[in-house]
């Protein structure tokens, strides 16, 4: 079956659950319980989003979020939220190594916490020049997004583990 | 018990507790069971939760999130009676669930987050999101979904019970010192055992080598001590000599200074030869001890590190250390007593000039330390940059075939030009300060001699009588060669600090957990081949669970195929019974013992296991088949080959069993590296088997030759084997079928054709992709 791209506005989404939509073909097509997902999570946040059922088969991809109506749009940014937890680092308070295990103390638009990588090397990694994505042992996600958008302190403490 | 019995435990809370990684508290009220909570909460809190939740608590799980995904304490307890939440989201507002409302509980993995469902039907329409957390607490929140779900389903509370505690133990068998989760409680932290000084590791490389080190610095001493006469001379020359005429005293002084340069270059010599010799040793320890250890580092350490970046940590950052014991051992110790004997003698010659020389270490000690803080991060970023771009070297050099293939040289060149950028880039910052420092030192040790020219020449044109032309002469070339020194060590903390980068880099290999071997010396004779798994539960990561619950018993003889589709968990089965992967949840019995128990060399020497992509080494077929046997008959690695119908084709070829093959098995095709891996594991005479889609890319005739020679190599003995093409498994007397990491059938090859089910369907499908392969394989031959 050919892949069905959805880049224009014949379809709507309805809501379910936190992650999941149920979709709406303006032809009378309709699928239920569809969790949206990024095909790229770390490049285009926006783009490229396939739309998979209960078993895990793709339904459908949604070129572009830009391209779907207001609604839908929302409806889908916001399961994206629920489903993609990366919080976003805006200040750097403390980094602290004892016994090989990193400790750096953040406040992200998620609140405060603090990220523990026992390996700099795997745990902390600058992509595109100004973006730092941070994995912790516990394989949870945290990121960056601009280097310059971070305080001058901040910038310091971290620029030494990259 | 109901709320009363909550109230009487919280009272009685504070009495014994065990201080866990988050400063957490394993309850132990007097008297009564263990309260399992994995953090630590407020008195003030506990009292809130006795006072809201019915009947016994059972365990309580603190987690970092609130339903709305912000950092947030949320809590979930479970009682004999309910499920609560409570969740800071929702201004202290308390969620509940009876086990008789649920009818399934899970947890459902997002990115970064997850979920605790309960649905309150089979089908999981009628769902509730109940609790959210992040991955630090989703090995306890999958033990608690398979309680309250078991608990639901009317199984005794007390025997899910063991789970959850078995869950808690883990979770609190963290070392204390470092955080990290130890293997099972009490274990010694692989981490921390070794966390000695840097220096003192290093030492243990030298230390063998002491003697000759020791002889070089005794040699080192005898050519500063001369090194020391040539200045004072200048003096006696200067001072008493000429002005005298004293013709006779020339001649000897020449000669002493002539005998004074043959020790000094004579000795020298010696002396950096004993030195070079023993620094080359104890690099080449290191770097055999960095390979050894690279070895037994787990397949966890491979999946998340490049291979290019181990290659540069055996090959640069030794190299690197190699360089600094070479200037510890030849240059340090020189300059050092150099710099001490010089002291000495000038403080004899005219005290005053020897303090005015000492006005500039302070400031170059302290342009030094702050030079060393500077650097350090540029270092580790040099670092960062080299390893990428070997890794691009190590990635794409042996995919030169693929490259071409899609004409992408180009693109190669690009991205390892991007690379080499960056790295020039880090290089170039970092040469701002590295270059300007040792012209600081030098300015500042420069201005130092001006000092002693403008005292010591006021002095001389004064004729105070304290300083002589001849002394202040020889007073400058003391100062001269004991500023050489300084600035030596000043200069000395760059190479330092970028040893230190290399230091570490080589440290994580060698500090890096092994594998776990707490079975070692634990050796079995000879597997009979009964495997259980017991609720085994794996993921590679946190991200997504791999395996799921997993419940299966092999008995001794069976021939098991394993089928599912790609990505079902088929070969993460194989990988946990080949113990690449050892931090799994449950259990795995062979024989009726802990897999974990058994000396791991004992355990894997008894397993013949074939690959669907086999590793050749660039080394001759007869090698290759002999792989890990110890001096092999040639006869039985003639009679293996036969068994794998290997040996015809082996006959063929014009160096016959010398053939020596490319990098990983390049020059024979992929059907004849396979049957050479069979030959491999036949030469073995393990006592079980296992198969990873041993034919899945090969023709159809080159699978049946393949098929015969693992008929052959199998019969009487256990074996496993995984297949995509279903045909290969004829003689299996059972077949588990994998689905997203569940085994969703299990039985004799009739027993799931009359069921009807995945396997049927899975039959079904290939049947009729044989015909059409087949027939088109006949088209082709045609």
């Amino acid at each position: 079956m050919a892949r069905l791209y959805i880049d224009d506005d014949s379809v709507r989404f309805i809501r379910k659950d936190i992650t999941l939509v149920d979709m709406e073909f303006y032809d009378g097509r309709k699928f239920e319980d569809l969790e949206p997902r990024r095909l790229f999570p770390r490049t285009g946040l926006g783009k490229y989003i396939t739309l998979l059922d209960s078993e895990g088969e793709e339904k459908a991809i949604i070129r572009n979020l830009e391209n779907l109506l207001p609604e839908s749009k929302k409806i889908i940014e916001e399961c994206l939220d629920e489903f993609y937890l990366i919080p976003k680092v805006t200040k750097i308070n403390k980094i602290t190594i004892k016994s090989g295990t990193v400790k750096i103390d953040v406040e992200t638009n998620k609140g405060q916490t603090v990220i523990e990588t026992r390996n700099i090397l795997h745990g902390i990694k600058r992509i595109y020049g100004t973006r730092v994505l941070f994995r912790d042992s516990d394989d949870n996600r945290y990121e960056i997004l601009d280097m310059h958008q971070l305080d001058k302190r901040s910038r310091r403490l971290i620029e030494e583990y990259l | 018990m109901g709320r009363e019995s909550g109230q009487k435990l919280a009272e009685k809370e504070c009495n014994c507790t065990e201080k866990n990684e988050d400063g957490g508290k394993k309850v132990k009220p007097k008297g009564e069971k263990e309260l399992l909570i994995n953090r630590k909460i407020s008195d003030k809190d506990m009292k809130k939760i006795t006072k809201a939740v019915e009947g016994e608590i059972k365990f309580i799980i603190v987690g970092d999130l609130d339903l709305k995904s912000k950092y947030a304490r949320s809590i979930l307890v479970v009682t004999d009676k309910k499920i609560y939440a409570f969740d800071d989201a929702f201004d202290g507002e308390v969620f509940s669930k009876e086990y008789g409302e649920i009818k399934k509980a899970y947890v459902k993995r997002y990115y970064g987050n997850a979920m605790l469902i309960l649905a309150e039907d089979e089908d999981k329409k009628k769902r509730t999101n109940f609790i959210r957390f992040s991955y630090k607490v989703a090995s306890l929140y999958d033990a608690a979904a398979y309680f309250i779900e078991n608990v639901a389903s009317g199984k005794d509370m007390d025997e899910e019970m063991d789970a959850i505690e078995a869950a808690f133990e883990k979770q609190f068998s963290v070392c204390p010192k470092c955080g990290r989760t130890l293997i099972r409680p009490g274990a010694e932290c692989m981490n921390c055992q070794s966390k000695n000084k840097m220096f003192k590791k290093m030492m243990k490389y030298v230390s063998p080598y002491k003697v000759p080190i020791l002889i070089g610095l005794l040699l080192s001493c005898v050519t500063t001590v001369v090194a020391l006469v040539p200045p004072y001379m200048t003096k006696q020359l200067v001072d008493e000599v000429f002005p005298n005429k004293d013709e006779r005293m020339l001649v000897i002084i020449l000669v002493a200074l002539v005998a004074s340069y043959i020790v000094q270059y004579g000795v020298g010599f010696f002396r950096s030869y004993i030195l070079r010799i023993a620094g080359e040793k104890v690099v080449t320890d290191l770097r055999k001890d960095i390979y050894a250890k690279a070895q037994h580092l787990p397949m966890t350490f491979y999946d998340r590190t490049s291979t290019g970046s181990v290659i540069n940590r055996i090959l640069t950052d030794a190299a690197k250390v190699q360089d600094f014991v070479m200037r510890i051992t030849q240059e340090v110790v020189i300059q050092f007593f150099q710099m001490i004997g010089i002291i000495v003698i000038m403080l004899t010659m005219h005290w005053k000039l020897t303090l005015l020389s000492l006005i500039p270490v302070p400031i170059v000690v302290i342009g030094a330390k702050i030079f060393g803080e500077k650097i350090s991060p540029y270092y580790r970023r040099i670092w960062r940059r080299w390893s990428a771009a070997t890794s691009v070297l190590t990635d794409t050099l042996p995919g030169i075939r693929v490259i071409k293939a899609f004409t992408n040289e180009e693109g190669s060149t690009k991205e390892f030009g991007s690379y080499t950028d960056e790295l020039l880039k880090t290089v170039t910052s970092a040469s701002k300060i590295t270059i300007m420092f040792p012209h600081i030192v030098s300015f500042i040790v420069t201005c130092g001699s001006l000092l002693i020219w403008g005292i010591g020449g006021f002095e001389v044109i004064n004729e105070s009588g304290s300083v002589s032309p001849g002394l202040l002469i020889s007073f400058i070339s003391y100062a001269s060669m004991f500023y050489g020194p300084v600035s030596f060590f000043a200069n000395l903390n760059d190479t330092y600090q970028n040893t230190l980068t290399s230091a570490e880099r080589l440290l994580d290999i060698i500090d890096a957990e092994p594998e776990n071997d707490f079975g070692k010396g634990n050796k079995i004779d000879r597997l009979k081949g009964k495997f259980e798994f017991r609720n085994v539960n794996f993921s590679f990561d946190r991200t997504k669970k791999t395996l799921n619950n997993v419940n299966l018993t092999i008995e001794p003889g069976d021939i098991v195929g394993i089928v599912g589709t790609t990505g079902a968990g088929k070969s993460t089965i194989i990988n946990l019974l080949m113990r690449y992967y050892d931090h799994y949840d449950g259990e795995i019995l062979v024989d009726g013992i802990n897999i974990r128990d058994i000396d791991m060399e004992s355990y894997r020497s008894q397993i013949g296991y074939v690959q669907q992509e086999p590793m050749m080494f660039h080394d001759s077929v007869f090698n290759n088949i002999a792989y890990g046997c110890d001096n092999p008959h040639i006869e039985q690695v003639i009679n293996a080959a036969e068994i794998a119908n290997a040996h015809e084709f082996i006959a063929r070829l014009p160096d016959g069993y010398d053939t020596v093959l490319g990098e990983r098995g390049i020059g024979v095709s992929g059907g004849e590296r396979q049957r050479l891996s069979i030959a491999r594991a036949i030469l073995k005479n393990p006592s079980v088997l296992f198969f990873d889609e041993a034919t899945a890319s090969v023709d159809s005739e080159t699978e049946s030759q393949i098929q015969e020679a693992i008929e052959r190599l199998i019969s009487g003995r256990t074996t496993i084997m995984i297949a995509h093409r279903l045909s290969t498994l004829r003689k299996a007397n059972k077949i588990i079928v994998v689905d997203k990491g569940e085994i969703i059938e299990m039985g004799s090859p009739e027993e799931l054709m009359a069921l009807k089910g995945k396997y049927y369907k899975l039959i079904q499908i290939q049947t009729m992709s044989d015909q059409i392969r087949k027939t088109k394989e006949e088209e082709r031959f045609e």
